[in-house]
């Protein structure tokens, strides 16, 4: 047999898995699963949409988002990205509100042809709350969670490792693409393709480029499926996992119990009872 | 074990003629075997063809019969083949699965994808990284690494799945010097150990270095074969587009020209 | 005939803060033939890259006879700078042979007559003569690197620079790419390699630049480069000599980076090295 068994002749202790896999976040928020940190995430953006008013989505700000993120140390963080990402959507979001609310009656300022309204205010208000409520959920579970770990905790409970490897490698693709596309670029101007001309010429200058970038993407998409077959990805079923991210029957009921609450919250919204 | 190709012949698909034609070859335990031959003389295709990716991952034609210990292996799926050949590619970058953040992961991968129990997984791979003497990389992420790095993570990711033959496809082709003596080395390293090798290459030093016997490819036909120390010596090399190796040449030159000699060969060792 | 000057080149990748050039002096005159070896890594693409504009200099200039390549276009550069790149398939994107050497010489502004001319010379030059209408992916890639060549050496570039033109190539490749370069210096053309092949540097060039860490830290012929007293240097790049010359070290021969060379000083050889004079008698060292 070749490799292996010739060389482990005496008998070694057995060594574990090198200790940055799997290793554990610093905070006990980051050692929650994935899949919970998703639920939660998930739950309290939708529940900020589904509860009426200000004062529920706020609670749920800053019971959901504030305080996990506070003991997992990102609150600066999370503010910071939180609000850099929300800012555009937030902004034009509450300005739309504030001046164009359709039926509003009480005027807070007049500038020029436009009105701030009152009903406007408080309407840009609320949405304003639930733009912050799903841009700070959502970044932190990012800031958290690797989202290879939420991979591998979804493969351990069932599913396929190829949507997995499929989305990652997919990801991958467009920087390599990129790269390949600048290399080419370079050899069809060292031989004279003219990049820096007009409009017309730059546009002609694309044909050069284009052939070599695709076919060359198509045959690396090929050696990589070789290279994948030879190491038995073909193989149906499911695979050997190194490690993956704990549970707990605690964590499973939480999640249980955050779903169950949003579906409740959801039909007593449609029922009428929250306004 | 012994890899047995009984007048194989091979047509990609698509191609509107075949790139390998007659081949009668045999891998034995313990034995590396160099193929040799000019460029599109079917190394890569002879390559391919041994390890089952040809036809089963590109498709195309094959003629003639395959065995494994005389076991016909014409319906064996690929991953099944993949645990008694492994094969390695020319480039370090597109072997990486791009899904292990580091080596150890990458090397794991393919006793993971055989849902081989854990421990073993683990051990394997620790054997594997040993056997490449990368063991130290093992926490690094593998799309950091040098060229020559990358392909010992390669060959330590075939290795750990056990392959009873190794095939290499010009494994130093895209490779720096000092990445070419690091494969070679490693490659080396793993012959004296006993390890089944099939390694194509251009290099022919690098041949004369490891191989038992050497197989030289001319338009996809065997054209020459022996012990590697008389192909290698064969005037007839340079005909079928095959590079002399450097001590080769020194000695013809040398002999040539009426020098040379005792001296000149104690001074070759 | 044209001449290159660098001066101080340095240059610093943003991405990653890596000063990949530190400070560079060269000057290679019209009809040199040069290697440029070191290490994966030692600056030799990012050096080549300044001749004909691709990369700019963040300090320090790039002369092309004794004008300032800042202010020349890549474009304009190609007239002068013909660069062939390492991988063939990152550049050939033509139907046919034929239109893959056009190319070049086109974008250029070479007249009909000179187009035909210097595509014909270029697939002689790279034997592939009576390919004109081939698919350039029906050729192998021994080949198609050859026709990455003669895609360049169609534009009659005064300056010749190719990387790694050896990397890849069978035997015949390989003769047929120091047949191109001698064509090319022939006609007192400049032509600067990049080259991991030891042997290929030491027949084929008459200069050796040695890059480490962006710095040239060897500049000469051959038998100095590959000379003993440079090894320890050579070491350091992590390069090693042509194995003639290590035996030539062995055998006491003095500097013997070719084997012809190698074969010439065993050949006038009378004695041991002791302080006699070489081809003083006729011995035979069977």
């Amino acid at each position: 047999m070749a490799g292996g068994d010739r060389l482990s002749d005496e008998a070694r202790p057995a060594r574990g898995i090198p200790p940055s896999l799997g290793r554990p976040g610093p905070t006990a928020y980051h050692r929650l699963n994935p899949l919970t940190k998703a639920t939660l995430a998930t739950v309290t953006a939708v529940g900020a949409v589904v509860l009426g008013g200000v004062v529920g989505p706020v609670g749920l700000v800053v019971v959901a988002v504030l305080l996990p993120a506070a003991i997992a140390g990102v609150l600066p963080q999370l503010v910071r990205t939180g609000l850099l990402l929300s800012l555009p959507i937030a902004i034009s979001a509450f300005v739309v509100n504030l001046f164009f609310y359709p039926g509003a009656e009480t005027v807070l300022l007049r500038i020029g042809p436009i009105t701030a309204t009152a009903e406007g205010l408080a309407f840009a208000i609320e949405i304003l709350v639930r733009i912050l409520a799903i841009s700070g959920a959502v970044t932190l579970f990012y800031l958290t969670t690797r989202p290879s770990d939420l991979v591998v905790d979804l493969e351990r409970r069932g599913v396929s490792p190829r949507i997995g490897f499929v989305t990652n490698a997919s990801v991958q693709t467009v920087p390599a693409m990129v790269d390949r596309a600048q290399q080419i670029t370079a050899a069809q101007r060292a031989r004279g393709l003219d990049t820096e001309g007009s409009v017309w010429r730059r546009i002609r200058g694309v044909v050069p480029i284009v052939g070599p970038v695709i076919l060359g993407s198509i045959a690396e998409v090929e050696e990589r499926t070789m290279a994948l077959e030879a190491r038995g990805f073909t193989r149906p079923g499911r695979r050997t996992l190194l490690w993956s991210p704990s549970d707990s029957r605690t964590q499973a009921i939480a999640r249980w119990a955050l779903v169950i609450g949003l579906a409740a919250t959801i039909v007593a919204r449609i029922a009428g009872f929250l306004g | 074990m012994t890899v047995s190709l009984r007048s194989v012949g091979y047509r990609y698909a698509g191609a509107s003629r075949p790139s390998l034609l007659d081949i009668d070859l045999d891998l034995r335990d313990g034995e590396v075997v160099g193929v040799a031959g000019a460029s599109e003389s079917g190394k890569t295709t002879l390559a391919l063809v041994v390890s089952g990716i040809a036809p089963r991952t590109i498709g195309g034609q094959i003629r003639g019969k395959i065995l494994l210990d005389q076991a016909d292996v014409d319906d064996w799926p690929m991953h099944r083949l993949s645990e008694r050949i492994g094969i390695g590619f020319q480039n370090p970058a597109t072997q990486l699965s791009q899904v292990a953040g580091t080596v150890f992961e990458e090397v794991a991968f393919g006793p993971m994808n055989l849902a081989i129990p854990r421990d073993e997984v683990i051990d394997r791979t620790w054997h594997a990284l040993e056997a490449l003497a990368i063991d130290a990389l093992s926490e690094r992420d593998p799309r950091h690494l040098s060229g020559g790095q990358q392909q010992l993570v390669a060959v330590a990711g075939l290795l750990a799945m056990r392959p009873e033959h190794l095939v290499l496809d010009e494994p130093t082709a895209q490779l720096d010097p000092a990445g070419t003596r690091l494969v070679a080395d490693a490659i080396a390293a793993l012959a004296a150990d006993g390890v089944s090798i099939l390694v194509t290459e251009q290099k022919t030093d690098l041949l004369a270095r490891i191989a038992t016997s050497v197989v030289i490819l001319e338009a996809g036909r065997i054209a020459m074969r022996g012990r590697t120390g008389d192909v290698l010596d064969d005037p007839r090399l340079e005909e079928l587009g095959v590079a002399e190796t450097s001590a080769g040449r020194l000695r013809r030159l040398a002999s040539a020209a009426g020098v040379g000699g005792a001296r000149l060969e104690a001074a070759l060792r | 005939m044209t001449e290159l000057g660098v001066e101080q080149l340095a240059h610093v990748y943003p991405e990653g803060d890596v000063r990949a050039l530190d400070g560079v002096d060269l000057h290679i005159a019209a009809g040199e033939r040069v290697a440029l070896i070191g290490q994966n890594g030692s600056g030799k693409t990012t050096l080549v890259r300044h001749l004909n504009g691709l990369l700019r200099p963040t300090s320090g200039r790039v002369l092309i006879d004794d004008t300032d390549a800042a202010r020349l276009t890549v474009a304009q550069l190609a007239t002068r700078v013909g660069l062939v790149f390492q991988d063939p398939d990152r550049q050939i994107f033509a139907g046919s042979v034929r239109a893959e050497v056009e190319f070049g010489p086109r974008n250029i502004g070479r007249s009909a007559g000179e187009l035909r001319n210097a595509v014909e010379v270029a697939l002689e030059a790279t034997g592939l003569a009576g390919e004109e209408r081939t698919n350039p992916y029906d050729l192998g890639g021994s080949r198609r690197k050859l026709l990455a060549l003669a895609s360049v050496l169609a534009m009659r570039t005064p300056v010749l620079v190719l990387d790694e033109p050896t990397t890849g190539q069978d035997a015949r490749g390989v003769e047929r790419v120091r047949s191109a370069v001698d064509a090319v210096t022939d006609e007192g053309r400049t032509v600067i390699a990049i080259s991991h092949d030891m042997r290929f540097v030491a027949e084929a060039f008459d200069r050796v630049v040695v890059l480490r860490d962006g710095r040239v830290v060897l500049d000469g012929p051959p038998d100095v480069v590959f000379g003993p007293a440079a090894w320890e240097v050579l070491a350091s790049t992590y390069l090693e000599p042509p194995l003639a010359a290590v035996v030539g070290e062995r055998l006491g021969a003095g500097s013997t980076p070719t084997d012809a060379s190698l074969v010439a000083a065993l050949g006038s050889w009378s004695a041991p090295p002791e302080g006699d004079d070489p081809g003083d008698e006729d011995h035979q060292h069977a």
